[in-house]
C-alpha cells in the first residue's frame, strides 16, 4: 500500500512544481449548492440551509465592482416582491474590509440578508466565473440556472428562471 | 521512480524556502480588487512619472524617447 501514497505525493510535487491548478471546479447548473455560512451585518449567523425549502438567489458581489452595484437595488425589488412566494435573495460580500461593503451597503440599501465572506472561502468554493455571479437554487437544493455579470437586460431572463421555479415549487 | 521523487521533492522544498512563488497563480474574479490598488500601478504617481522622463530626455538629449511622436531629430 506504499505505492498509491507515493504516486499520489508524487503527483501533488508535480502539481505543485508545474502549477497546475488545485483549486475547486466551478459549481455548475444540475448540482447541489454548497452550504454558505458566514456572519450578517448585524453579527448574526446566517446558513443557507435556513432558507432550504424556498427558492434561493444567491448573488455574490463586492463594493468594487460596478455592475455588482447596479444588480442590488434591482434584485431587491425581486426580493420584495416575490419574498411571499417563498423567493429569497442572498447576497455574499467579497470585500476584504468590512468597511468598504457597510459604506456601499449605506448608499445601496437592500433589505436581503448579506452574509460576509472576507477570505473569499465561499467564493472560492463555487470559483465564481466572473463578478457578479448569481446562483439560482431550487427547494431542493440544487443550483438550476447561474447568471454571471450584470446588465440591466438580463433582469427579464432572471425573473423568469425565478417564476418557473416558484411555480414547479408550489405544493 | 525514487530519484525522481526527491528530485521533485527537494524542489518543491527548495521553492517554497525561497519565499517566490512557486505557482503563477491566477488572479480569480473575486480578487480583482488587489489589481486595482495604487500600488499596483507602473506609475505610481503621473506627475513625478513625466517629471522622471523629461529630465531623462533632456539627459539623454533625444525627444520622443517613450511615448511622443518623432524620431528625436528634436525637430518636431
Amino acid at each position: 500500500m506504499r505505492l498509491p501514497g507515493r504516486a499520489a505525493a508524487f503527483l501533488l510535487a508535480a502539481a505543485a512544481v508545474l502549477g497546475w491548478p488545485l483549486t475547486a471546479a466551478a459549481v455548475e447548473v444540475g448540482e447541489p449548492a454548497p452550504p454558505i455560512t458566514g456572519p450578517r451585518a448585524d453579527g448574526s449567523s446566517f446558513a443557507l440551509s435556513e432558507l432550504s425549502g424556498d427558492i434561493v438567489y444567491v448573488d455574490f458581489w463586492a463594493s468594487w465592482c460596478a455592475p455588482c452595484r447596479a444588480a442590488m437595488p434591482r434584485l431587491d425589488e425581486l426580493h420584495a416582491s416575490l419574498g411571499a412566494r417563498g423567493f429569497s435573495v442572498v447576497g455574499v460580500n467579497v470585500d476584504r474590509k468590512r468597511r468598504s461593503a457597510e459604506r456601499m451597503l449605506e448608499q445601496v440599501p437592500v433589505d436581503f440578508p448579506v452574509v460576509f465572506d472576507p477570505e473569499g472561502q465561499w467564493a472560492e468554493r463555487y470559483a465564481l466565473p466572473g463578478m457578479p455571479s448569481g446562483y439560482l437554487i431550487d427547494g431542493d437544493g440544487v443550483v438550476r440556472y447561474r447568471h454571471t455579470g450584470y446588465r440591466e437586460g438580463d433582469l427579464p431572463k432572471l425573473a423568469n428562471e425565478i417564476e418557473k421555479l416558484l411555480e414547479e415549487n408550489q405544493p | 521512480m525514487k530519484t525522481v521523487i526527491r528530485l521533485v521533492a527537494g524542489l518543491a522544498t527548495v521553492g517554497a524556502l525561497s519565499g517566490c512563488a512557486l505557482t503563477m497563480e491566477e488572479v480569480q474574479p473575486w480578487q480583482m480588487d488587489n489589481l486595482a490598488r495604487s500600488e499596483m500601478a507602473l506609475q505610481i504617481d503621473p506627475q513625478m512619472a513625466a517629471y522622471r522622463s523629461h529630465i531623462a530626455f533632456s539627459k539623454e538629449a533625444a525627444t520622443g524617447g517613450a511615448s511622443v511622436s518623432g524620431g528625436g531629430c528634436g525637430c518636431n
